[in-house]
């Protein structure tokens, strides 16, 4: 009797292993598929090129059909001209406001000599690349760019290019009235 | 009862269904250049115009304004706003190499471009083989006005564009 009753208790408290399931792998197949896709797509955009000169999100650029590209391998000095400061270089040096590079002597002999420093650092066999990038705010008046322009041909800048915004119609907008 | 031999029978056991490739270490790759691809993108990348100041003074400079100084006779694009001595007027004046002037004056607020532009095919077909052209600017010309000047300027095929300030003269 004891040797049944302890055979029962045997029974009662056997537990019955489920058979587990092996789980799957998580297929990456699918997302790899979109990864591949987004690959193609950055390094058709990518661009390789030692400076870039992107939009800056806090200027109104002038708008022209015409897009021509810088140099080969350029020697690249950045001039910013918003509407309330100017900053000079990639380090974006401030030079004030644009009316204290046209009323300010010492800040026209700052940019003098900023602009001789950026020349006489870069190689002799490259001065032909040195590029001088305007960006300005399209409302500026040229009184300031002219100041610029004068400053930078002075220090021997060979290229000068002003910074816009590439669109083929702005022109359509224009109706002819007679010449007089 | 099929017969197998026992290297047969031993080949039909070991047959499992097939692997899938390991993608981990490509999805590692992928995920390591991905963000390296899109710190370097350019999606908004701005266009631009360029100007020649080369020494020789042939091509560009910022110049005086006083006109076909040089060995050859310039047209020039007088670029004028509205507050200049009297005698002028807000607009554009054309200067032909035969010191002929045409005005084109503004149309209420805004300077008559599409008549510039007229104006530019006209001086083509007159000088096809002119690519010069000088942009006078006066201290109050909004940068846009002058940047569209010369956008039209090249665009009809004078690709060298001479940046030139008035002559400023004062009178006591």
């Amino acid at each position: 009797m004891s040797s049944q009753n302890s055979t029962n208790k045997k029974k009662g408290t056997r537990r019955v292993r489920r058979k587990t399931e092996e789980t799957r792998g998580l297929s990456i197949t699918s997302l790899l598929d979109v990864l591949t896709i987004i690959l193609v797509f950055l390094i058709k955009n990518v661009s390789m090129e030692a400076v870039k000169i992107s939009e800056l999100p806090d200027m109104h650029y002038p708008t022209t059909i015409t897009d021509e590209k810088l140099l080969d391998n350029p020697e690249v000095v950045p001039v910013k001209l918003y509407q309330d400061r100017v900053l000079f270089g990639i380090d974006n040096l401030s030079m004030g406001t644009p009316d204290d590079i046209i009323s300010d002597a010492n800040k026209r002999d700052a940019m003098r000599q900023y602009f001789e420093r950026e020349m006489a650092n870069i190689p002799a066999d490259k001065k032909d690349k040195a590029c001088l990038v305007v960006q300005a705010d399209a409302f500026l008046r040229c009184i300031y760019l002219t100041e610029i322009i004068r400053v930078a041909t002075y220090a021997n800048f060979p290229n000068i290019y002003f910074a816009t915004i590439e669109d083929p119609d702005w022109l359509s907008d224009f109706r002819p009235a007679s010449p007089q | 009862m099929a017969i197998y031999r026992p290297s047969e029978a031993r080949q039909q056991k070991g047959q499992t269904a097939p692997e899938e490739p390991n993608l981990v270490p490509i999805m590692n790759l992928f995920v390591t250049i991905i963000p390296f691809l899109m710190l370097m993108i350019v999606l908004s990348q701005v266009a631009m115009i360029a100007m020649n100041f080369e020494s020789s003074g042939e091509t560009g400079g910022a110049g005086d304004g006083t006109g076909g100084g040089g060995s050859e006779e310039l047209i020039e694009i007088r670029l004028y706003a509205s507050e200049h001595a009297t005698g002028l007027f807000p607009g554009f004046e054309i200067r032909d190499v035969d010191r002929s002037v045409t005005k084109i004056p503004k149309v209420g607020d805004v300077y008559d471009f599409a008549s510039l532009q007229q104006m530019l095919v006209q001086l083509k077909d007159k000088y096809p083989n002119k690519s010069e052209i000088a942009v006078v600017v006066y201290p109050d010309v909004m940068y846009d006005t002058l940047i569209r000047t010369i956008d039209l300027s090249k665009q009809n095929g004078f690709v060298t564009v001479k940046y030139m300030n008035p002559k400023q003269m004062y009178y006591y």
